[in-house]
């Protein structure tokens, strides 16, 4: 199966071809250029370059959250179009669980974070030790504080990895006080190649949507901060 | 901002006596905004909050017609450094926020100029850059350019 992924929900733009065994062309940016400019450039300078037509593609796979509310709609609405003009099955894919993928097989905690506002982070934890990415919580919105003790609390066996974008963030600000590590530059970011591998998986697990039926997947923030966002506008009435 | 710009220092005050003269003043402050930047107008209907970027617009030397966003919410007018211009007069709720994109804006380096912040005041950024427009009568306004903490 080839799988066409793509991957805008931060600040990074990706794209990838991939088949269950091998990525066979992948493309990456990460500048300050909007991915409404730079990812559709992107992809077809990719499978023009690496000679795949799109009728060689079988399904598409995109990240549909967490992330950048422009960003995710960027990536789902190029994936739907795309999926709707060929006719593709498709399916989203948590941006976390595609952080987590880019270190599946070592054994170790995978721990993803994506910088959320007000020093929170979008995050989800997973045991990478059994030959898959296995949950170990749902995909939140978590103050670092409040994940920096769960981490203390946690006493996991194996050495847990901060991996994504908001790794760095995290990392400086547990380091003196949890034993973390951190992903190196080259994992350490979002990869389209890992959504097309995630995406294979959910379509022979029979999860493949129409294009119509692919929907983004936005987390809000914390409760607390929803909760004094409506105690400031009753006291601002 | 910058507080100096090309031997000239940032203005904090100017009357203006007319919209061509707000403009005007306008296009001078460009010299001293910065990727980055967050401008947030305080003051009501009419005030000349949509002229006051107009002559912001062509000190920055962007692209794009400044039209008021009461309706689109964001209009962006693209240069070397692109000029955001929100109107926050329909924005009630964070999540109303959210959907206008100004949280990833807020992570570029361009300028973002915003109409009718008060409505979003505790959202806007600790680095936040206040233009402060008084309507003194007729076509007189005061206006005021402060740096600073909510």
């Amino acid at each position: 199966m080839k799988i066409l992924a793509l991957e805008s929900s931060a600040h990074t733009a990706s794209c990838a071809v991939c088949d269950e065994n091998a990525v066979i062309c992948e493309s990456s940016l990460t500048t300050g250029l909007t991915h409404s400019q730079t990812l559709m450039v992107m992809l077809c300078d990719m499978l023009k370059n690496a000679n795949v037509a799109l009728d060689q593609i079988d399904a598409a796979a995109v990240s549909f959250g967490p992330g950048s509310f422009t960003g995710i709609r960027i990536g789902v609405s190029a994936i739907k179009g795309i999926a709707h003009a060929m006719s593709l099955p498709c399916v989203g894919v948590s941006t976390l669980l595609g952080l987590a993928k880019n270190i599946e097989d070592m054994n170790v905690i995978a721990c993803a974070v994506m910088d959320a506002r007000r020093d929170q982070v979008y995050n989800a934890v997973f045991d990478m030790s059994r030959g898959e990415c296995k949950r170990l919580s749902e995909d939140r919105a978590i103050s670092i504080e409040q994940l920096t003790n769960e981490l203390k609390n946690s006493k996991y066996d194996l050495p847990v990895f901060l991996i994504g974008d908001g790794a760095k963030l995290c990392y400086d600000k547990m380091k003196d006080e949890i034993k973390i590590k951190i992903a190196p530059p080259q994992l350490r970011l979002q990869r389209a190649s890992s959504i097309g591998f995630c995406g294979i998986e959910q379509i022979k697990k029979g999860n493949a949507l129409k294009a119509s039926e692919l929907m983004p997947k936005y987390l809000r923030l914390s409760q607390a901060e929803r909760l004094r966002e409506e105690k400031l506008r009753r006291e601002l009435q | 901002m910058k507080e100096c710009a090309q031997g000239l220092k940032l203005p904090k005050e100017k009357i203006t006596e007319s919209v061509k003269e707000t403009e005007a003043f306008a296009r001078f402050v460009a010299k001293f905004v910065e990727g980055g930047d967050c401008l947030a107008f305080l003051g009501g209907i009419g005030v000349g909050k949509t002229a006051f970027v107009r002559g912001l617009s062509a000190g920055m030397d962007v692209k794009g017609e400044v039209a008021s966003p009461t309706f689109s919410i964001v209009n962006e007018y693209s240069g070397e450094i692109s000029l955001i211009h929100f109107d926050m007069y329909r924005v009630s709720f964070e999540d109303d926020l959210i959907t206008t994109g100004f949280f990833d804006y807020l992570k570029s380096t361009n300028v973002l100029v915003v109409e009718w912040s008060e409505n979003i005041l505790n959202f806007l950024p600790d680095n936040v850059i206040w233009i402060e427009i008084e309507n003194l009568g007729e076509n007189k306004r005061k206006i005021k350019i402060r740096k600073g903490s909510k």
